[in-house]
């Protein structure tokens, strides 16, 4: 953790409002654009990223920085978007059929092969419909670029798992992209 | 060898794992693969499709949050930081007097028998003594505070008194730590208590001002009461 993340914190935590809104300014881009890929909706992640701003403003105490400021707010807008997606989940099983999102993009043995250029929208619809689990994975490995040990802290998982998910999902996409 | 029993190094290989390791290890499983995919179409395919799907991913673009956004976060950080202030007065004398009352029950628990009576035994029953009377002072103030429910103070008098704890507790924080090392001390001791006193007595004025505030309002609440009844 470099010198400059421990001093925000600090600052954090001593009730200064600019460093919160430092803190803010330098990861709510990332962070946004993360929550509005898990979710799909603007508003929904508008409302996402207010509740972990302030979640992290209440919990800021027990950052002990074991792991970058970055990573911990990452670990605390998954736990939120995972738990919104998962009450959404529940709400829509009371009144839709079984709707298995696992099997439902299972992969063909054998696929055209994907072009060689796909489009970041063709590539962003079709991360839309890849199930949750290994969404997270994908964005938080291959979109925002951190390493299968760092997946695997925020999202609580081993570092296999978190291996395994990135896997389906590219197998996932593949099958997406190819059709 | 099956392509299958490649599938947990084929991502690696796409991630730059081979390219990371420089070649250098001929035996390892990465090595291996790289071997295999010369003469596999499945695994050239795969490679090919998710190198694609990586770097198309790594290029996708941000998505600037709406500017009113953070004013919306700002404003419930506001929100929350002036509930929170408003018991702040009530958990710092709780916690308080369950530290000085811990520390009275640790004092009396190690005190040494009275056989064993000697310099720093005194010095600790004096040291569980002052604990003890703070423990009472605290007491007593949470439960003026607790009869002052209806109380609060002004967010900047709130703001001041935050400060000036955060300032005692450094200095508590400091003695323990000197007293950590050279548990004999007496400036030692002393300054820890003080610190401690200190902390008990801007409590105390805070649980003082808060209930003249309290009577203040019930004053005027009086005052204004008579004045509709007459």
């Amino acid at each position: 953790m470099s010198t400059a993340d421990l001093e925000l914190a600090a600052r954090c935590r001593a009730g200064d409002a600019e460093a919160f809104e430092e803190l803010y300014r330098q990861h709510a881009r990332r962070l946004f654009s993360l929550v509005l890929r898990m979710t799909g909706s603007a508003e929904d992640a508008e409302d996402l990223l207010q509740e972990v701003f302030l979640q992290a403003h209440r919990k800021m105490a027990g950052f002990r920085g074991e792991s970058t400021i970055g990573t911990w707010l990452y670990r605390l807008t998954m736990n939120h978007c995972l738990d919104h997606l998962r009450g959404r989940q529940m709400k829509m099983s009371r009144s839709t059929e079984s709707l298995d999102a696992e099997d439902a993009f299972e992969p063909a043995a054998h696929v055209p092969a994907v072009p060689s250029a796909i489009s970041r929208l063709d590539l962003e619809h079709a991360i839309a419909g890849l199930p949750e689990g290994c969404r997270a994975a994908f964005l938080l490995h291959d979109v925002e670029g951190f390493e299968h040990r760092e997946v695997a802290k925020i999202l609580g998982v081993s570092e296999g798992t978190s291996k395994s998910q990135v896997h389906k999902a590219r197998m996932k996409l593949r099958a997406i992209l190819s059709q | 060898m099956s392509c299958e029993l490649y599938d947990d190094v084929l991502d690696d290989y796409v991630d730059g794992a081979r390219a990371a390791d420089g070649g250098r290890d001929p035996h390892s499983r990465l090595a291996s693969f790289e071997a295999h995919l010369t003469g596999c179409a499945r695994c050239q395919s795969l490679v090919a499709d998710f190198t694609t799907i990586r770097n198309t991913a790594g290029a996708l673009e941000g998505h600037l949050p709406p500017a009113r956004l953070w004013a919306t976060i700002a404003s419930s950080v506001e929100d929350d930081h002036n509930s929170f202030s408003a018991w702040l007065p009530v958990a710092v004398a709780a916690s308080l007097a369950l530290l000085i009352g811990g520390a009275a029950w640790i004092g009396w628990r190690e005190a040494p028998p009275p056989a064993a009576e000697n310099a720093s035994a005194s010095q600790a029953d004096a040291g569980i003594t002052i604990a003890e009377a703070h423990y009472e002072q605290a007491i007593a103030g949470l439960q003026q505070m607790a009869d002052a429910q209806n109380t609060q103070l002004d967010p900047d008098t709130l703001a001041v008194l935050r400060q000036n704890l955060a300032v005692i507790d450094r200095a508590i924080m400091e003695s323990r730590a000197a007293l950590a090392n050279e548990p004999a001390s007496a400036p030692a001791q002393e300054s820890l208590l003080d610190a401690l006193d200190t902390k008990v007595a801007l409590l105390q004025d805070t649980v003082a001002l808060a209930g003249d505030l309290d009577s203040q309002r019930t004053d005027d609440a009086d005052a204004t009461s008579q004045e509709v009844n007459q």
